[in-house]
């Protein structure tokens, strides 16, 4: 499973990349929506795992990107907000959708159903 | 609803709004630490496992756990100036600390522009003021100028002291200012209500507030 995670907290994103790697997960990380859609447009993902507040590209408007270029690629939407509001948004436009902070393997749980 | 009502939800709304604000900022830095954690626990495991661990990892994860933690720290200090500003519905505060902790508060907001704060060298310039409305006047004041001036943009903020015991707060930069989107009416009667004046110039694409040192506070 090739996963890309994109998050402007990059302290954030690098350490989850680290952990999803030790447990076999090939993880590509970004800070921007900008450098997610170079990404996919040069490698194809099962799984992209998107913040939804970014500067820039938002995680909402970068899945409707990414879609575009790789139709078939799932969509996981992290966020740090926490209200029915988000997280209204958040189902209504993504497949999965998690609030910071995370459990990993309920992360992985996700990751292999999606990706199956 | 009158005017004082209008006001008053206004003030709520913003303290609502700057609140949500740091738990969301404060939660990114608990989704760090809870991270980092989680990867020393990991690497913990695999040593345990009898893995070769590289020292420089452990080295940065705790640093890093240590830097979440203080920043933790500077935003919950934050989080309680700014709680506290609504203590007094009128009083005597530092513009200078007044604009120093509104940049640090809309930083948190995703699309903060760099800002860079010029103000005369002493540490005070005491006003007597509402401060809760003050700041709603600052913030919005900022979030226009973020979006005027655009992603990876700068603005520059200035204070002057003018000669007519008024205070004058400039924000430049604005590179892609238009004069019809601000003020709006709510940011109008926020700076109607602590007898200050709005100034938006299309032309040196910057805004100025004229705040009075002191405002005649109705009773």
């Amino acid at each position: 499973m090739k996963v890309l995670l994109v998050d402007d907290e990059k302290k954030f994103a690098m350490m989850l990349a680290k952990r999803l790697a030790l447990r076999g997960i090939d993880v590509d990380y970004v800070y921007t929506g900008e450098d997610a859609i170079f990404k996919t447009k040069e490698n194809m993902y099962d799984v992209a795992i998107l913040d939804v507040k970014m500067p820039g590209i938002g995680g909402i408007e970068l899945k409707r990107k990414l879609h575009k270029l790789a139709p078939d690629m799932k969509i996981i939407f992290l966020t740090g907000h926490g209200s029915e509001t988000d997280f209204e948004t958040g189902s209504a436009e993504a497949e999965y959708y998690l609030q910071k902070p995370l459990q990993i393997e309920e992360l992985i749980k996700i990751l292999h159903e999606v990706a199956d | 609803m009158n005017s004082t009502v209008k006001t008053q939800n206004n003030d709520l709304a913003f303290f609502g709004k700057v609140n949500a604000s740091i738990s969301h900022e404060l939660k990114n830095i608990m989704a760090i630490i809870s991270e980092t954690a989680g990867l020393l626990n990991d690497l913990t495991e695999m040593a345990t496992e009898g893995k070769k661990i590289e020292i420089e990892i452990l080295k940065t994860c705790s640093n890093d756990i240590i830097e979440e933690i203080q920043r933790g720290f500077v935003t919950i200090k934050q989080m309680n100036t700014f709680s506290h500003s609504v203590d007094d519905p009128f009083k005597e505060v530092n513009l200078i600390e007044v604009l120093n902790l509104m940049i640090a508060i809309s930083g948190f907001l995703s699309y903060a522009c760099k800002v860079r704060f010029d103000h005369p060298e002493e540490d005070e310039l005491r006003v007597l003021t509402s401060p809760i409305r003050l700041q709603n006047l600052i913030y919005q004041a900022l979030i226009f100028s973020f979006k005027s001036a655009g992603l990876g943009g700068e603005i520059q903020v200035f204070i002057h002291p003018e000669k007519k015991g008024s205070v004058r707060i400039t924000f430049s930069g604005l590179e892609s200012l238009n004069a019809e989107t601000f003020p709006v009416d709510k940011t109008k009667q926020i700076a109607g209500s602590i007898g200050t004046e709005i100034l938006v110039n299309q032309d040196s694409q910057r805004i100025e507030i004229l705040l009075p040192k002191a405002i005649e506070i109705m009773r």
